[in-house]
């Protein structure tokens, strides 16, 4: 049974509901008024969700072990980028996650990853912010970086 | 006449010609690229469009929707890969007729079937949009809510996988939609005391975040990189007396992906295999269906490209869009001043009919740029797959960032993405989380009217006028459409099981 449960299927549909659940708690303690569409929809999100984990529950199977994939590493350096946008502009996150991204496709030769880095990151930066005047997110007050 | 001749002023400019020249180009090696498409397509380009006019951004965004379209079929043709989901059934026809040496003939027939198609669902959007407008300013509130109702029941019966996961995302989205100010108090929802919360979620970085950046992660994690040798080939039209023996099936093909392009949720895949069942019972030829026949080709190229121009009936006329593509185009021409919807026809009716306009230079430079477009894929399969995708996260980056300057859009794009990961792992549609986040505010606020008026009654709402009824009757007829398919794919599914396991036995 314990398991079942850790099947990322049966997970999802677990955290699903966990979050319907807070949710719907929510929209229930708020205004009647505002919150009137909120609480059928979640309560419906509550039901639909607890549905879907006991369907994938008695579908699921036991996980056989798996190997370890760098694809959180990419998840994780994209929220990270993201999340420094704001505080270090556009360019400084980007350079690093760009290069990052070419190397987890296996893009190892210093060269291509130098020059890809600068192209995507640096070019497209460029050409947004400074030739198409579509201003990004900036780190000096000036708006050059 | 005074719109119709300053619509073909506003297209004909040099500004909407360029950009529809490049729209359509790269849009066709976009979709020709397999696991991009046309979201992906419009991702990458939306960014560009924020310093330009309305007609000029149309025409670009327009460009890349139909030329990617059209794009999945080269792929498709040369090596058995379609490009996009829209044409997995060219492969049927147009892989076997390359293995036969007869490749420069399907892509021409697939070219020019394209064009059919797209521009005879041009001419049924110019004459059904605006009947359609004519006939929804009679709608009310409660017939808005009716019709979304009926529109949102559709979508989450007609997505692949499980009805219950495609409720779930769609509540997922309308909840997104939710965040921030309630439409009618004003007063904040779901804010947490967070000021950055209080502004909302926009609809371009979730759309960015769960086509975008979680295709680089399926891609990563699959490592599927599509390299392949493509043949050498060149287009060649059919002639006027091979296209006249096969006018019949241009014009079915055309008019089923028309039919189907109005109906929400069902878009160009599946009006493709539709019209490809079709031809296997109505085309005279079709014996040879499946081993290369062109009218097989024709079937399914006529009627996807043929979704492109239909597809924006609903969104324009009712404000009701189709599917993701036409979702995000909604979203796209809302940041430039068009809101689709009953009044856009009275309101907006030169911008309306301008989009007509470009919608057929478009489709003629479809037909134009194709060749030059075919040879150039040759050298883009040799590029490394790493390039490609951080430039889609880089697009995607700069999409989420510059649609209102926030910051917390990037995160929301992040987040969005990871999150969209885990649910196409799960086989969850996500189709329905963009359209329940577009459709969700304006059925919150119909509905919230629509008790105003009937006084706090629901029950009204099934018999205030006989649009409303035969609204709510359809969609108590899709509700039990669904669960009757459902419960008969249960049987059948178990009835197959037991089969196996009987074989298996023996």
């Amino acid at each position: 049974m314990i398991a079942r449960l850790a099947n990322p299927r049966v997970l999802l549909g677990l955290a699903l509901f966990l979050v319907g659940i807070v949710l719907a708690f929510h929209a229930w303690r708020g205004p009647t008024d505002a919150m009137l569409v909120p609480r059928v929809v979640l309560t419906l999100w509550c039901g639909v969700a607890l549905a879907i984990t006991l369907v994938e529950l008695s579908h699921a199977t036991a996980m056989s072990s798996r190997s370890l994939s760098p694809l959180p590493v990419l998840m994780a350096a994209v929220l990270i980028a993201a999340i420094a946008v704001a505080s270090l502009g556009f360019l400084l996150p980007s350079l690093p996650l760009v290069a990052l991204t070419l190397w987890l496709f296996r893009l190892r030769r210093p060269l291509p990853l130098a020059v890809g880095t600068l192209v995507i990151a640096g070019g497209l930066w460029f050409l947004f912010h400074h030739v198409l005047l579509i201003r990004l997110p900036t780190l000096l007050t000036s708006g050059a970086v | 006449m005074d719109i119709i001749l300053a619509a073909v002023g506003n297209a004909f400019t040099w500004q909407a010609l360029l950009a529809i020249v490049v729209g359509t180009w790269t849009g066709i090696i976009i979709g020709g690229l397999p696991g991009l498409g046309s979201v992906v397509g419009l991702t990458i380009f939306l960014p560009f469009t924020f310093g330009m006019d309305t007609i000029t951004s149309m025409a670009l965004l327009i460009g890349v929707y139909c030329g990617s379209v059209y794009g999945g079929s080269i792929t498709a043709i040369l090596i058995n890969t379609p490009g996009t989901p829209q044409s997995a059934a060219t492969t049927f026809d147009g892989y076997p007729m390359t293995q036969q040496g007869r490749v420069d003939e399907a892509l021409g027939w697939a070219t020019f079937a394209s064009f059919f198609g797209g521009v005879l669902s041009c001419v049924i959007l110019i004459l059904c949009a605006p009947q359609l407008a004519k006939f929804a300013v009679n709608f009310g509130s409660i017939e808005v809510f009716a019709l979304i109702c009926l529109a949102m029941m559709c979508i989450v019966g007609v997505s692949k996988g499980s009805v219950m996961k495609g409720l779930i995302c769609g509540m997922i989205g309308f909840f997104l939609a939710m965040v921030g100010s309630d439409p009618i108090t004003g007063g904040d929802r779901f804010t947490f005391g967070s000021y950055t919360l209080s502004s909302g979620f926009t609809l371009i970085p979730v759309v960015v975040g769960a086509f975008a950046l979680s295709e680089v992660f399926v891609r990563f994690s699959s490592r599927n990189d599509p390299g392949a040798t493509i043949p050498e080939a060149k287009l060649r039209f059919p002639g006027p007396g091979e296209c006249f023996k096969r006018l019949i099936e241009l014009i079915r093909g055309s008019f089923i992906g028309s039919f189907v392009g109005a109906l929400p949720g069902t878009g160009a895949a599946a009006a493709a295999f539709m019209s490809y069942a079709t031809a296997q019972k109505l085309s005279p030829r079709r014996d040879r269906l499946g081993q290369g026949e062109p009218d097989g080709l024709i079937a399914s190229e006529s009627s996807n490209n043929a979704v492109t121009g239909s597809s924006f009936i609903p969104t324009l006329a009712l404000g009701i869009p189709g599917d993701v593509v036409t979702a995000m185009m909604m979203g796209a021409m809302v940041i430039h001043g068009i809101t689709p919807g009953v009044r856009l026809m009275v309101d907006q009716a030169e911008t309306v009919y301008s989009l007509f306009v470009v919608l057929i230079i478009v489709n003629v430079a479809m037909l134009i740029l194709s060749k030059p477009s075919i040879s150039l894929f040759r050298y883009l399969f040799r590029l490394h797959q790493g390039y490609v995708m951080a430039a889609i996260i880089m697009f995607s980056f700069i999409g989420a960032a510059t649609v209102r300057g926030n910051p917390l859009d990037l995160v929301v794009a992040a987040v969005t993405g990871i999150f969209a990961y885990a649910l196409r792992r799960a086989d969850y549609p996500l189709a329905p989380l963009v359209i329940g986040m577009v459709l969700g505010p304006e059925l919150e606020s119909s509905l919230r009217r629509g008790l105003l008026i009937e006084r706090g009654e629901f029950l009204g709402f099934f018999t205030h006028s006989t649009i409303s009824m035969t609204l709510f009757s359809l969609l108590v007829l899709v509700i039990v459409w669904a669960v009757w398919s459902a419960i008969a794919q249960r049987r059948r599914s178990s009835v197959n099981t037991r089969h196996v396991e009987t074989d298996a036995a023996k």
